[in-house]
């Protein structure tokens, strides 16, 4: 798998059972981020396979796999900067499966999101990065996640913002929702993640649970590069 | 002091066509990218497609929208999805290359049917005057005005609180997230240009009677339609209309106070100087 002819993943598996927290860690340029793209389907796989459920979608288009539940929130969190909260959210829901629910779903998130309620008419560009985070979780939420693929989503945010989140993801888990956690941040996976793979240089180089990825020498080298 | 008023009235009652007609470039803009330098030539297709439909069937060009808005529309549809997507994503050079190629088969192709002579599309307001005071104002304009800025605020509405609006301004503000939300970029792009080039078959129609017409004339509306847009702004709605009433406002003052082919100058003069006080266009609020 990789852009044009240079591979950047190579013979990856990785597995994640229903009701998960799975994390995937490595360093910067290891490949996470390509890796849930080919799951997004925003990148088409020189080969390999991914399934859902036992159901092939290697071949799915992006909207596709949209309206089977495999939602992204992509590293920056890329909300709709001159669009309301309100319009974010309602974009969130505009795919097929999602849009008969919009309303209720609208309640939910906003429940789950008081300060998106506060924030509810106001541009998503003037939120701070918390609440973009938020706002980015929201909006997959919206799409009707089944599978919720979170990008970094510790980046640029204090470490109490960061506690937050992460609260709330594992609140989302706990009612149900399958995530994978995608982090350059390795002791706060670690603690929210039930298992981890460790990616370094495009391969898999450490998996399992979250306390033998802890001890293993190979985690740290991964990150040192050494 | 009546002869400024005049002009004024004139400018903005054409001003708000060109406005409409760069509506159409922005929407294309902002969710591809892409500059249409055919633009003016879709005009003149839409122009002619008049012509012809009162030849055949002395269709008035107002009743002709009938077919030439859902032809327009698709024919908008088919290029982008068949000429221009496959190349969109090559070099930005290659894109404007080929909007200038269909300039030349579209101004081959009229002049192929219609030959090269100036001809006229009457029509039953052709000569229809309204007076207010000392304002002499023609029954086209007018009606061309005011279905402008009525299409101009569906358009706005349209934008703001529809899906389809959403998913064009989605894109147009962050193409991956709306991808990521599983809206077809693509798809979008298409919608995009086939309601941009049936605004332009409106605009033939608000512009054809009476109107003489040469298939040379596209040009003469791309580079008022440039001149537009980035005057508003590229993408800024509010931006590219106020940019439609000035150019429209300085081409009629040009023609009043200067000579005819002087004052065809003074929208280009007025343009140059305002991007030499405010390079990025007129706008101050947002998408």
């Amino acid at each position: 798998m990789g852009y044009g002819s240079v591979p950047v993943l190579r013979g990856v598996s990785l597995h994640i059972a229903k009701g998960e927290i799975v994390g995937l860690l490595g360093a910067n340029n290891a490949g996470k981020t390509t890796l849930i793209n080919a799951l997004s389907g925003m990148v088409v796989p020189m080969s390999g396979r991914i399934s859902l459920a036992g159901a092939d979608v290697t071949r799915l288009p992006a909207k596709a796999r949209v309206r089977l539940g495999i939602i992204q929130v992509p590293e920056g969190r890329l909300v709709f900067p001159e669009m309301s909260v309100r319009e974010n959210l309602l974009l969130g829901g505009i795919n097929p499966t999602a849009r008969p629910r919009r309303a209720s779903e609208l309640e939910r998130v906003l429940d789950l999101f008081p300060r998106l309620r506060e924030r509810f008419s106001q541009r998503a560009s003037t939120l701070s990065g918390g609440e973009q985070q938020m706002l980015a979780i929201g909006r997959a939420l919206m799409a009707g996640a089944k599978l919720l693929m979170l990008d970094e989503p510790s980046l640029g945010l204090s470490p109490r913002l960061v506690q937050h989140i992460f609260e709330i993801i594992e609140r989302l888990n706990a009612a149900g929702l399958t995530i994978l956690l995608v982090e350059q941040n390795l002791l706060l996976t670690l603690r929210y993640a039930a298992r981890c793979y460790v990616l370094e240089r495009g391969q898999i180089v450490v998996e399992g649970t979250a306390d033998a990825v802890r001890s293993d020498p190979r985690t740290r080298s991964a990150y040192l590069g050494l | 002091m009546d002869e400024l008023l005049q002009a004024l009235v004139e400018g903005i009652l054409i001003g708000s066509t060109y406005g409409l007609i760069a509506l159409g470039m922005g929407l294309v803009y902002g969710v591809s990218g892409i500059v249409n330098f055919a633009h003016g030539d879709f005009i003149l297709l839409g122009m002619y497609m008049c012509l012809g439909l009162y030849s055949a069937l002395t269709l008035d060009p107002y009743v002709s929208l009938i077919i030439t808005l859902p032809a327009m529309t698709v024919v908008g549809a088919l290029v982008y999805r068949f000429v221009i997507r496959p190349i969109a994503s090559h070099h930005l050079l290659m894109v404007v290359q080929l909007t200038l190629g269909l300039t030349l088969v579209i101004q081959s192709g009229l002049l192929m049917v219609f030959g090269g002579q100036g001809q006229r599309t009457p029509s039953f307001v052709e000569a229809k005057l309204f007076v207010v005071g000392d304002i002499v104002m023609r029954g086209p304009h007018v009606i061309a005005c005011t279905i402008s800025f009525a299409l101009a605020g569906v358009l706005f509405v349209i934008l703001r609180s529809t899906d389809v609006g959403r998913s064009i301004r989605a894109v147009h503000q962050n193409a991956r997230a709306a991808a990521l939300m599983g809206i077809d970029v693509g798809r979008v792009q298409t919608i995009a240009f086939a309601i941009g080039i049936g605004i332009l078959a409106i605009a033939a129609a608000l512009l054809a009677p009476g109107a003489s017409i040469q298939p040379s004339d596209g040009l003469r509306y791309t580079v008022i339609t440039l001149l537009v847009i980035v005057l508003g702004g590229m993408t800024n709605f509010v931006g590219i209309m106020l940019g439609g009433l000035i150019i429209g406002c300085s081409e009629a003052l040009g023609t009043v106070y200067l000579s005819e082919t002087l004052g065809g100058l003074l929208p280009y003069a007025i343009f140059v100087s305002i991007m030499l006080f405010r390079p990025r266009g007129l706008t101050w609020g947002t998408s």
